[in-house]
């Protein structure tokens, strides 16, 4: 029973399959929020846009992947394991410390970042810092083109990997009609084990941000700082701790998230590996309304939505546009984003 | 000066740069090879890229960076106007070329002016943002038609490289943002540029003159996309990234935003280290490569504590940044060659083709972090002030 949408005549729309693609729509959106979460932050407090955030994302992939490596997983220790039919099943542990480990190296490159690139700019105009990010960006990139492994074996591999199991809900079982002819087909959710962990993970994470952003004194300067970056520092917070925890704390993010989307999700990295995802969390953080913390999870899973629901539309060839055209018509009605404010100059 | 004077003089200039491009094709295809001529016809249109730019971004204040995306849209109407209006092969008058350049630029101001719109109400950084995404939108929406060759790209039945056309296009550019900023209309753009809201109370039509500057900024990227269009005969929506549109945006602030003179020195500069790298034949290690780059960052971060904490003589102070500027590369160059020599770090080399984006970043890095107005800042090349800068010399000596 498909139906036809009346003003895309033509379309056959398979209702069926709606459920299961929210959910992946959700999945994918938790990570862009994740990521749009280092911007929104950085551009609270500083006004910039940190371009070089989808190559600390990059980053994050790699340690996580030599974390794992390191761990006993390179394809060569697991080949031979294999071979001498050892069990090689990772567990949680090795999760938890590729997390771990992926965020602390993420957070201290983005302090890196800030205290050689961005600090210097910090008093010049922001179209120059900007620059910067860009050149940044482009030197993480290109470098690690040069010093990177390009496509390397996956983390924790299909073989040892038991996050690939599979839950599913059926909410309707299909009908079947004489002759083994699909009259209605079932309707169900399936969710890998490491969606899951993932989408747990990121519900944890946001929880412990916004306690650190909300309830700590870094987070009360940071939100200080990023009300009004000069009066903040004459009352006596210290802008540069403060500008450092922010860079560490978005990284650390952008590192969890790469870390998850490599082991779960079984993306390949590359040097070029966090353009894209980089560019879409950027437009979710300024479609929420950059600079508010709420908006950039929200503007993240609405373009986790919006693509994979146009992919569903069977449009999958537009899918990175659609970001960018919710953006557009967004901004043409509320030019301060969803969950912005729109600021009236005044003389 | 009357009237008919200036016209003449108008008229006589234009003739005069007409000339001197006709000059230019002829004294160089005679004189150098196929590569050397592509390079000068790429330099002719990043020239024109980069001004035009520079006038939206630099001299308006309005923060876009979609610029390819109008380049994209002059090539794509260039390319598929020149093919249905003439569609046979061999036409020796390249009349279709300055056809299908108005198309483009007519196409690409268009396209300025849907752009243009909605910044009036954006401001900023969401302004870039939707640059952006025009940008990107229109590049994916190009890679989805069958009928221009969607990712496979669109072949053209003319091809001509018109190097006239192309240093022509530049001048024409140059000097439109050049008398411009003498005019009222000039001021106009400045003024949005320092404070909108006090460029309105001073009864600046905000719409109009950013519209215009979107307009006329995009106009010369169409015109510059249908000469590239028609130079290779081949155009591919993957030649339009958003990585060119960073790169236009870099040479207009590398040169110093606002400045037209260093628009256009960056935009060569910028254009020919990759080119140059690709055909330079050395090799460098892992080791030194490691090397030159951590002593790139101790020639920055020595030359920026000279310049905070030194405030001695001149003369000394030119030799702490000479220091600055040598010793990190001879101490790193060395230590460099020791890892290369004793270490797995000399196991792999690198061609300079592969360092070509490396190393443009990195001097994107250094002049930003050494000069972050730029490298003119405001000011413009003009002969005044190099005689002004002259004539202090001589009465120093």
């Amino acid at each position: 029973m498909n139906s036809v949408l009346p003003l895309m005549a033509g379309i056959q729309l398979d209702w069926f399959s709606l459920p299961q693609q929210l959910v992946n729509g959700l999945v994918v959106g938790s990570i862009y929020a994740l990521i749009a979460l280092g911007y929104t932050m950085v551009y609270g407090v500083l006004r910039l846009i940190n371009f070089a955030h989808g190559e600390v994302f990059m980053l994050g992939g790699y340690t996580a992947l030599l974390t794992s490596y390191a761990m006993g997983y390179s394809p060569d220790a697991l080949r031979k394991a294999f071979a001498e039919g050892r069990d090689v099943t990772s567990s949680p542990l090795n999760l938890v410390i590729m997390l771990l480990v992926a965020m602390a190296v993420c957070a201290i490159i983005g302090a890196i970042i800030e205290y050689f690139a961005y600090r210097p700019m910090r008093n010049q105009s922001r179209i120059a810092a900007l620059i910067t990010a860009i050149g940044v960006s482009l030197f993480l990139q290109y470098a690690g083109q040069l010093f990177l492994p390009s496509n390397p074996p996956p983390s924790v591999s299909q073989d040892v990997n038991p996050y690939q199991a599979v839950y599913t809900k059926v909410f309707s079982e299909a009908v079947i009609g004489e002759g083994g002819k699909v009259i209605r087909p079932a309707v169900e959710v399936t969710i890998t084990q490491g969606r899951v962990i993932m989408l747990i993970t990121v519900v944890v994470l946001m929880a412990v941000l916004t306690y650190l952003v909300m309830y700590t004194k870094t987070g009360r300067a940071m939100r200080a700082a990023s009300h009004d970056f000069d009066s903040a520092s004459l009352m006596g917070v210290n802008v540069n701790r403060v500008v450092t925890a922010t860079f560490m704390l978005g990284s650390a993010l952008a590192g969890a998230g790469a870390m998850m989307l490599t082991t779960f999700e079984g993306t390949t990295l590359q040097p070029f590996f966090g353009v894209l995802p980089g560019v879409k969390a950027f437009v979710a953080a300024v479609l929420g309304g950059i600079g508010n913390i709420p908006g950039a999870v929200l503007g993240g899973l609405v373009m986790g939505l919006a693509e994979t629901l146009v992919t569903w539309l069977g449009y999958s060839q537009y899918k990175d546009a659609v970001a960018f055209v919710i953006l557009i018509l967004v901004l043409l009605v509320k030019p301060g984003g969803l969950l912005g404010s729109n600021k009236v100059e005044k003389v | 000066m009357s009237l008919g004077k200036i016209l003449g003089k108008r008229a006589l200039s234009i003739l005069a740069a007409v000339g001197v491009c006709v000059l230019a094709q002829m004294v160089l295809t005679q004189s150098v090879d196929g590569f050397m001529l592509r390079l000068f016809f790429l330099g002719g249109l990043y020239v024109t890229l980069a001004v035009s730019l520079n006038l939206i971004n630099g001299i308006t204040g309005q923060f876009s960076i979609g610029h390819a995306g109008f380049y994209m849209v002059g090539a794509y109407a260039a390319g598929l106007s020149s093919n249905y209006f003439f569609p046979r092969q061999s036409l020796d008058m390249p009349a279709y070329l300055l056809v299908s350049v108005l198309i483009g630029s007519v196409a690409a101001a268009i396209a300025g002016l849907i752009v243009g719109l909605p910044s009036l109400r954006l401001k900023g950084d969401y302004l870039a943002v939707v640059t952006l995404g025009f940008g990107e939108i229109i590049r994916i929406i190009t890679l989805n038609q069958e009928a221009w060759g969607g990712s496979y790209g669109y072949n053209l039945n003319h091809k001509h490289q018109s190097l006239a056309l192309v240093f022509l296009l530049a001048i024409v550019c140059i000097a439109v943002c050049r008398n411009l900023l003498k005019s009222a209309h000039g001021l106009a753009f400045l003024a949005v540029r320092e404070d909108e809201v006090a460029a309105q109370a001073m009864g600046i039509n905000l719409t109009k003159t950013k519209v215009v500057a979107f307009v006329v900024g995009a106009t010369f990227a169409g015109a510059a996309g249908a000469l590239f269009a028609h130079d290779s005969g081949f155009i591919n929506p993957d030649l339009f990234k958003m990585e060119l549109s960073f790169l236009i945006l870099t040479m207009v602030v590398l040169g110093g935003t606002g400045s037209i003179t260093g628009s256009v020195l960056a935009a060569a500069t910028l254009f020919l280290i990759p080119e140059l790298l690709r055909i330079a034949k050395f090799e460098v290690s892992q080791g030194v490569l490691l090397g030159v780059l951590v002593a790139v960052g101790l020639m920055v971060y020595a030359i920026r504590l000279v310049e905070r904490t030194f405030h001695g003589e001149k003369t000394q102070k030119s030799l702490l940044l000479l220091g600055a500027v040598v010793l990190p590369y001879v101490v790193m160059f060395g230590l460099g060659k020791l890892l290369e020599t004793y270490t797995i770090l000399g196991d792999k080399f690198y061609k300079a083709n592969d360092l070509r984006w490396v190393i443009l970043a990195i001097v994107l890095l250094v002049v930003m972090l050494i000069r972050p107005s730029g490298l003119f800042g405001h000011h413009e090349f003009s002969w005044d002030w190099l005689k002004s800068k002259m004539n202090r010399r001589a009465v120093e000596a």
